[in-house]
């Protein structure tokens, strides 16, 4: 099932917005973009999540691919994740690390 | 209204797919998963958490299980009042998910923390009833999702 993937900078703020599936199969697409974001080098990278309806732990391993590729002092956001994906991002413990937020 | 009759009738229509054990085979099996969910009437949570286990397991025989090797994936489903049961067969070598399963070490940085395992973890996490053999060759995974909201004994007509 198709995901789709687009970034833009907004002030200090690199934005990836996703809408779709990401699973095993789609999370390729994500990871190339999450590289050309930490190209960026702006202070946040959000990703507004409110277009995926679903979730698989290849979206994890693409979520802390992104803490490794930006540098320490860069805030991620993920912004918008309806219940069940914030729920796998809770499970994972990544919450510790990148900043849950509903808007 | 459940009657014993519509139960036998649910017992009779259960489902099987089979697929290659590929990347590009789990859409078919999120589809056919999300089918039987919808078929026994599960909540949308019971239904996410019913497809989050079949493709993290999925998933792993086929990243894990096969090594990107030819194999194939067997799903049987069956969906009555109360949930789903699915069953994941493949002829990969022989793997426990239950062994497998690698719990959230919150104390462990994120880039040094093995996401594979956690997969695992979610599918277990999310099923009510799970369990494992390996018989005649093949790994054979059984889980069950049960229906949220759903009476336990229903009134009869």
């Amino acid at each position: 099932m198709p995901l789709s993937v687009s970034l833009s900078i907004e002030g200090d703020t690199t934005v990836i917005e996703l809408t779709g599936e990401l699973d095993a199969k789609t999370a390729p697409d994500f990871h190339q973009t999450i590289e050309k974001a930490a190209g960026h080098g702006t202070s946040t990278v959000e990703i507004r999540m409110a277009g995926v309806g679903y979730m698989a732990s290849a979206g994890l391993r693409s979520l802390v691919f992104a803490q490794q590729k930006v540098a320490n002092n860069v805030t991620i956001k993920v912004v918008g994740a309806i219940e069940p994906v914030s729920r796998t991002i809770r499970t994972a413990g990544l919450d510790r690390s990148i900043v849950l937020s509903d808007e | 209204m459940t009657t014993v009759t519509d139960m036998v009738e649910l017992a009779r229509t259960s489902a099987v797919l089979e697929v290659p054990a590929t990347v590009g085979a789990l859409g078919d099996i999120a589809s056919f998963v999300l089918r039987l969910a919808g078929r026994a009437g599960l909540g949308k949570g019971a239904a996410y958490r019913l497809r989050l286990a079949v493709d993290e397991l999925a998933t792993n025989v086929v990243m894990h299980g096969y090594r990107g090797g030819d194999g194939r994936i067997t799903v049987r489903g069956r969906s009555g009042p109360g949930g789903v049961r699915i069953t994941i067969e493949d002829a990969a070598p022989a793997f426990d998910p239950v062994e497998g399963r690698l719990p959230p070490a919150p104390g462990v940085p994120p880039q040094d923390r093995r996401i594979g395992g956690l997969g695992i973890h979610l599918a277990l996490t999310s099923v009510d009833e799970f369990s494992y053999v390996y018989r005649d060759g093949r790994n054979i995974s059984t889980l069950t999702v049960k229906a949220e909201g759903t009476d336990p004994c229903p009134p009869r007509p």
